[in-house]
């Protein structure tokens, strides 16, 4: 098994892919809700404002709340609000994460740990 | 033969002019129970002039979006609530996207704070709903169905104060479109009258307890139970 060497820098583990994603499905919407607020994934977010994404108790746990970097606040309803519309933009970004290099190279072509940006 | 013979009056209906020849008697004016009326100005536009909300507008590339400077959960809804719901008579942008984001926004996350302000919503909404205006009325009715299932008890609180909103909802119920066997598309973007009074009358007595059927009968005498029968 080939190994991989992952750069982790001070703010986090670094992207190495990106896969334009097919279908919506709630990891795409939770993505388009940090993209919305100016975050590349919830991993960032947790770096830059030292906490968890408030979220919703109910259902399929979506993101309630973020902070943005000026400090103020978007809102998300409980249920979808990314469009399919939207999921024609969205690439999936593969984060590489030293507990998951090897799981990566175990299932190629399934990515483990990717996130959804939204250009 | 003279002309005189042949000129009609015009008349109203059970004069003494009406009973004489050559007199055509006219119907009455209209009453105007759809004219739209002018929009007065707002104390939501004032405020939001004098820059008293904790809100700035961000236009990102997905459509616009209500950023918050002060989290929702801190303020003071008696306050904040009835002011939000005041520019729901709005029709200019970018008031009337602050209004209905706003309280949509408000009453998402409001929980239990919303029960204690729905008497000082009442008058906002009555303003809302008799301006006559089509797409006030559209935003009114949804924001209507949003409050009803925004918090628990909402719903049956809202029972007294049926004769001050529901008036309007009467006089607009039938107001469909006869496409005949085209497609409305007012529907699936929810902008009919009639079908969006029938949903808000239909979410009023699912959630307004045992009392908000007959209240509801009272005020909209063609409208049909969706729980009984």
């Amino acid at each position: 098994m080939a190994s991989v060497s992952v750069e982790q820098m001070g703010d986090g583990p670094k992207p190495k892919s990106m896969v334009r994603a097919k279908r919506w499905d709630d990891e795409v919407e939770n993505a388009y809700r940090f993209q919305t607020a100016g975050y590349r994934d919830e991993i960032e977010y947790k770096i830059i404002k030292k906490t968890e994404a408030e979220r919703w108790p109910v259902g399929p746990g979506y993101v309630k709340k973020l902070q943005r970097r000026d400090g103020t606040f978007y809102y998300y309803n409980r249920k979808r609000e990314c469009q399919d519309k939207e999921n024609l933009h969205a690439l999936l970004i593969l984060i590489l994460s030293v507990p998951y290099v090897r799981l990566f190279y175990n299932l190629i072509g399934e990515p483990r740990r990717k996130v959804i940006v939204f250009l | 033969m003279s002309t005189a013979a042949c000129q009609s009056h015009k008349a109203q209906g059970f004069t003494l002019k009406a009973n004489m020849k050559n007199s055509k008697v006219i119907g009455p004016p209209t009453a105007g129970a759809f004219l739209e009326r002018p929009a007065k100005p707002t104390a939501f536009r004032k405020f939001y002039e004098r820059g008293d909300f904790p809100i700035a507008l961000e236009h990102d590339t997905k459509g616009n979006r209500i950023a918050w400077k002060v989290e929702i959960e801190k303020l003071d809804y008696h306050h904040y609530l009835p002011l939000f719901f005041d520019g729901l008579c709005e029709v200019v942008h970018p008031y009337e996207f602050f209004a209905r984001q706003g309280v949509h926004d408000m009453l998402e996350h409001g929980g239990s704070k919303i029960l204690p302000v729905i008497p000082q919503l009442i008058i906002p909404i009555k303003n809302a709903l008799n301006m006559r205006n089509k797409t006030v009325i559209c935003t009114t009715l949804k924001v209507l169905q949003h409050l009803v299932i925004s918090g628990e008890m909402v719903g049956e609180a809202l029972v007294p104060y049926y004769r001050q909103i529901l008036p309007i909802l009467n006089i607009f119920k039938n107001k469909n479109r006869n496409s005949g066997d085209g497609i409305d598309y007012s529907q699936q973007k929810r902008e009919n009258i009639g079908d969006l009074i029938q949903e808000t009358l239909e979410a009023f007595e699912r959630h307004g307890g045992e009392d908000a059927f007959i209240n509801i009968k009272y005020m909209v005498p063609t409208y049909e139970s969706c729980m009984l029968n």
